[in-house]
């Protein structure tokens, strides 16, 4: 009878066992794919904290950077992946942490981060050769910063690669970008040419009537022999409208700056994603 | 009858395992929730620390549940919290030292200063270092309170020599001379200067450059409103319009000059309440946070 009762607990125990050692990464999978990311990032972290072989270890880590990627999360994932870059992981499992990281880092906005971490990496990983996504990110981090002779360079190394195009080169209309110091002048000597040179005539013309009143009030009044109110109010006015509308011009062509080059990186994402596809 | 005992025995085995389990599994789960925090995977921690059964842990193991709980909230500046969980710790838990220290702390943050200063009364002190930090953060509370007397007193525990303390016993004492010599300006005599000439009693109040941009939009529409009554004289619109703009300008600028008093002084008072907890804070990190 005692015999039976411990090989029922022993099958019972060894049941339990093979189960949970088949695959550390599934409890934490499942809960990923269920969508309960945290739990699932509890999960991983446990198996990052039991789990001796590299294999699992770095499965745990990408497991944790997605989750931490699906709720947008991206500069914590970049923070952990760093964390998790060991130098005694063989080479194969270190590029795929840091082509994660390099991802993460993207998304995270870290352009200058993301180009730096793709820097390094053929000096890291010689032997491997560069991926078609991370050319692409390349190519999207250089558009953000707005480095576009060497987004157009690199753009084309991914075209040649990917097999595509080369000829319909988005680079040709690069977005020909106003100067801010230029409207700030415009602005100082002509009023309302600042505004001009942004594209917005109706401040434009706005700010010349404002102006005007105020010049208009202080030659009157000084006419009339008002000459405290020529000084006090109308120099006033004139100077207040002239200051303001030469650092709105600053800004009106910093914001149509900011447009013209989000709508063409808008558009070359999609090509380049395209492409990667 | 022999089967169903052979049965419930079974059972019985299979119902105290989650028991044993609980026990044995806390420590596991505790380190795995301290890791967690080293590693400041924060809301992984915390949603550890929350998974635990309260009512089947043991006095030792729900003081160290709490001091976790509270040095989690600690590192996520959740200092409330913080406080109210490691102040909880008794005084047989390995943590109680540090838990007290961080929690009087942390209560002193959250200018809760009389509930710190009392903790710290009875903060233990088991050796000479601690005796001395132990006085350290009294004598930091007394000044954050404005207490200079009590100050002096403890500061006479202030050995000077302690590597993880002399610098800051000398930044106390240098902050606690500078606190002494702050002039007391007062707000009648701010808004009596401004009354007199216009942004005078903000320079007063220590605010130069907010007098100087006080007094010359005054003195513009002093200088409207003269010439409004003498060219058109007193019943014009011209004189009666900028001179009402004159008055309310006039007034807010008094009545701003002797708020700006009370705001100068609480700058001041911040700035070194901000100093005065840096300082206190750092002997306790080098000290305790082992």
């Amino acid at each position: 009878m005692t015999t039976r009762f411990c090989l029922i607990c022993t099958f019972l125990c060894g049941i339990c066992s093979i189960a949970s050692a088949q695959n550390p990464l599934a409890q934490a999978d499942s809960l990923f794919a269920s969508g309960q990311f945290l739990v699932a990032r509890v999960g991983y972290e446990r198996v990052l904290y039991t789990a001796e072989s590299p294999d699992i270890q770095v499965g745990a880590a990408m497991g944790k950077a997605r989750c931490l990627k699906q709720q947008g999360l991206y500069a914590q994932a970049v923070a952990f992946l760093n964390g998790q870059i060991q130098p005694s992981y063989p080479d194969s499992l270190l590029y795929s942490l840091r082509r994660e990281q390099i991802l993460c880092a993207y998304l995270a906005g870290q352009f200058e981060n993301a180009l730096s971490l793709l820097e390094r990496l053929p000096y890291l990983h010689s032997d491997v050769p560069v991926s078609p996504l991370l050319m692409a990110i390349r190519v999207l981090s250089l558009n953000e910063l707005r480095r576009w002779p060497e987004a157009s360079v690199a753009y084309h190394e991914l075209a040649v690669m990917a097999q595509t195009d080369t000829l319909s080169v988005p680079y040709r209309q690069v977005p020909e970008l106003k100067s801010e110091k230029k409207a700030q002048w415009l602005s100082t000597f002509i009023p309302g040419a600042g505004q001009f040179y942004a594209g917005r005539p109706g401040e434009a013309v706005l700010s010349i009537v404002m102006q005007s009143a105020g010049l208009y009030f202080g030659v009157t009044s000084f006419l009339q022999g008002y000459y405290l109110s020529a000084w006090g109010v109308g120099a006033g006015l004139f100077g207040s409208f002239h200051a303001g509308g030469v650092r709105r011009a600053e800004v009106l062509v910093r914001q149509l700056n900011q447009r013209k080059a989000a709508a063409f990186n808008a558009n070359v994402r999609q090509q380049v994603l395209e492409m990667v596809k | 009858m022999r089967i169903l005992r052979y049965w419930l025995s079974v059972l019985v085995c299979f119902l105290l395992t989650p028991g044993f389990c609980q026990t044995g599994n806390f420590s596991h789960e505790w380190q795995f929730a301290r890791y967690l925090s080293e590693k400041e995977a924060n809301d992984e921690a915390a949603f550890v620390l929350h998974a635990f059964n309260k009512q089947s842990l043991t006095a030792s193991q729900l003081d160290s549940l709490a001091y976790l709980t509270g040095w989690l909230a600690y590192s996520t500046k959740s200092l409330d919290e913080a406080s109210s969980h490691l102040l909880s710790v008794s005084p047989t838990s390995s943590f109680y030292n540090k838990s007290r220290y961080f929690g009087a702390y942390c209560l002193a943050f959250q200018h809760q200063l009389d509930s710190a200063g009392a903790i710290m009364q009875e903060l233990p002190a088991t050796d000479s270092t601690l005796i001395e930090l132990k006085a350290f953060e009294q004598a930091g509370v007394a000044l954050l309170q404005r207490r200079y007397s009590r100050y002096d007193t403890l500061r006479q525990q202030f050995s000077y020599s302690s590597y993880a303390l002399s610098a800051e016993e000398t930044r106390l004492d240098a902050y606690r001379k500078g606190l002494a010599a702050q002039k007391r300006r007062s707000p009648a005599l701010a808004g009596l200067f401004s009354a007199v000439l216009p942004g005078s009693g903000k320079v007063y109040a220590g605010k130069s450059k907010q007098g100087i941009a006080a007094f010359l939009p005054l003195l513009t529409l002093g200088l409207l409103t003269w010439e409004g009554y003498r060219k058109d004289g007193s019943t014009s619109l011209r004189f009666l319009g900028f001179g009402s703009l004159f008055t309310v300008f006039y007034i807010g600028n008094i009545w701003g000059s002797t708020l700006a008093v009370k705001v100068r002084r609480d700058e001041f008072n911040r700035g070194y309440d901000n100093k005065i907890l840096f300082d206190m804070h750092i002997p306790l990190r080098n000290l305790l946070n082992r």
